[in-house]
């Protein structure tokens, strides 16, 4: 029992408490700060981050994009992945059919190749000459049948055997939703849906390539001015780090604190 | 208790039970043996109401186990302890209290303190099911089971997932209800605890009754499958 209810929660590593581990974090913090700076000391060019100030107002609208377009994506993909998942638990064989072959689909294709035939080839072929819209869609539906994977498996993660003792106390459809069902779905739902967020702003850089005015492509119009390529990358890259590593450490502290 | 037994057929895609008549009173503890697939859980579950035979009708105390309010009435401590994970200990007590039977706050948390109590498990009441110890759950499962004021507790092999010492742990904690006057019905494959806890023993054997009778038909098996059954188990 004990040892499937570990599985669920995922590696046991996230659970390890970080009693002892402050230092080596610490070092192995300071090791890739140093390995940056190296990387830096030995550009050709001077480092000069003065070039980048008469940007900043283009970029920090770029990094609200990313963010905006990254939580629209989300809601979006969890909407669009529920409706897949109810499609799965369907009695009709086409349905399970469908979203089967979707997935399959899905999972065969590059993010980029998805993005590029949604605006280039679906989007005309339903009239929309919005490309940036139509590689939003892309980015949505990409994510989508992995929302409906941690969906699956929030849900089978509670056991027949619990339904058996909610009907024996005599609970109502209401009060096993509200206090058995959905609380302990919520808890096992919170860790892979932040992972799938983290996806999808990894994967809204991509949308540059539809010239969606996001922080990949401020950074690169800027670069391309001033030539700060170095200096641009970095800051883009850091940019992105901000709202990752936060989003994966209050993961791992929810799974810890809440984790079943 | 008083059970009866009515022409009871059971079947999904095989046969579990066949043509159960069967009625016994005015025992308090009564245990339900036999292999695995005998239909000894099937029984059990029947009895408790948590599942509907396909055919015949059942009585347990002068109440027809198909009707809703019967189900209400009855403890039941699943193999696993089957509480719901997410809420400690008390919680699971109170919960059922306060949502299902109309207990304030304050009344459903003193009985559930009284129940675990009872089960010595009164300083483990703020901590989840995954933090204590499988026999520890399983006590918590059986002061559920307690809390709700049953006419009879069904157990359905409430150690099979125990380690010897755990199971020691709740054997002896179920005999200590048993002091206490309360009644069970259980399914076990402890045969020295179903020896000496039991007054009754009903042997399952292939979807029938086997044989049944106080204790000591275990010493002195009557039928091949009873026979059979006692030199393979411990």
């Amino acid at each position: 029992m004990a040892d499937t209810q570990q599985a669920m929660s995922g590696p046991a590593d996230d659970r390890r408490p970080l009693n002892g581990m402050g230092t080596a974090y610490a070092l192995a913090l300071v090791t890739f700060i140093l390995f940056g700076v190296f990387v830096v000391v030995r550009q050709t060019q001077a480092f000069n981050v003065q070039d980048l100030l008469p940007y900043q107002d283009d970029i920090l609208n770029g990094f609200r994009r990313t963010i905006w377009v990254s939580i629209v994506s989300l809601v979006g993909s969890m909407t669009l992945g529920f409706l897949l998942y109810l499609l799965t638990r369907s009695p009709i064989r086409y349905f399970r059919a469908f979203t089967d072959v979707f997935t399959e689909i899905i999972y065969g294709t590059p993010l980029l190749v998805m993005i590029m035939i949604m605006a280039f080839v679906i989007g005309p072929a339903f009239g929309s000459t919005s490309r940036a819209v139509m590689g939003f869609i892309g980015l949505t539906v990409y994510i989508s049948p992995y929302m409906t994977n941690i969906f699956k498996s929030a849900i089978s993660s509670i056991d027949l055997e619990q339904y058996m003792a909610m009907d024996l106390f005599g609970f109502t459809p209401y009060q096993r939703y509200r206090y058995i069902i959905i609380p302990q779905v919520v808890r096992i739902l919170m860790p892979p849906l932040m992972n799938n967020f983290s996806l999808i702003i990894k994967g809204s850089a991509l949308l540059n390539v539809l010239s969606y005015r996001e922080l990949f492509y401020e950074i690169q119009l800027m670069t391309n001015n001033n030539f700060r390529f170095v200096e641009g990358f970095i800051l883009m890259w850091l940019l992105y780090l901000t709202i990752t590593i936060p989003l994966s450490q209050l993961t791992k502290w929810i799974d810890r604190r809440w984790g079943i | 208790m008083k059970i009866e037994l009515n022409e009871v057929n059971h079947h999904y895609d095989v046969h579990v039970l066949r043509e159960l008549n069967f009625s016994v009173e005015g025992y308090k503890s009564i245990a339900i043996i036999g292999v695995s697939g005998s239909g000894k859980s099937t029984l059990l579950r029947i009895l408790s109401g948590l599942e509907q035979p396909t055919g015949g009708s059942v009585r347990v105390n002068e109440h027809d186990v198909s009707a809703p309010e019967y189900r209400k009435s009855v403890g039941f401590v699943f193999q696993g302890h089957n509480l719901f994970p997410h809420l400690t200990l008390e919680r699971n007590i109170t919960l059922v209290l306060e949502k299902t039977r109309g207990y304030s706050k304050h009344e459903a948390h003193e009985q559930a303190c009284h129940y675990l109590e009872l089960l010595h498990l009164a300083d483990q009441t703020h901590k989840l099911p995954r933090n204590v110890s499988g026999g520890q759950a399983q006590r918590a499962s059986l002061a559920r089971a307690l809390s709700i004021d049953p006419e009879v507790i069904f157990l359905d092999e409430p150690t099979s997932a125990l380690d010897p010492v755990l199971t020691y742990d709740v054997l002896t904690a179920i005999k200590e209800l048993r002091e206490l006057g309360m009644e069970f019905v259980l399914v076990s494959h402890v045969m020295t605890f179903v020896h000496d806890f039991a007054d009754y023993v009903i042997f399952m054997n292939n979807g029938e009754i086997g044989e049944h009778g106080p204790p000591k038909i275990l010493e002195d098996p009557q039928t091949q499958g009873l026979q059979e059954f006692m030199e393979k188990v411990p």
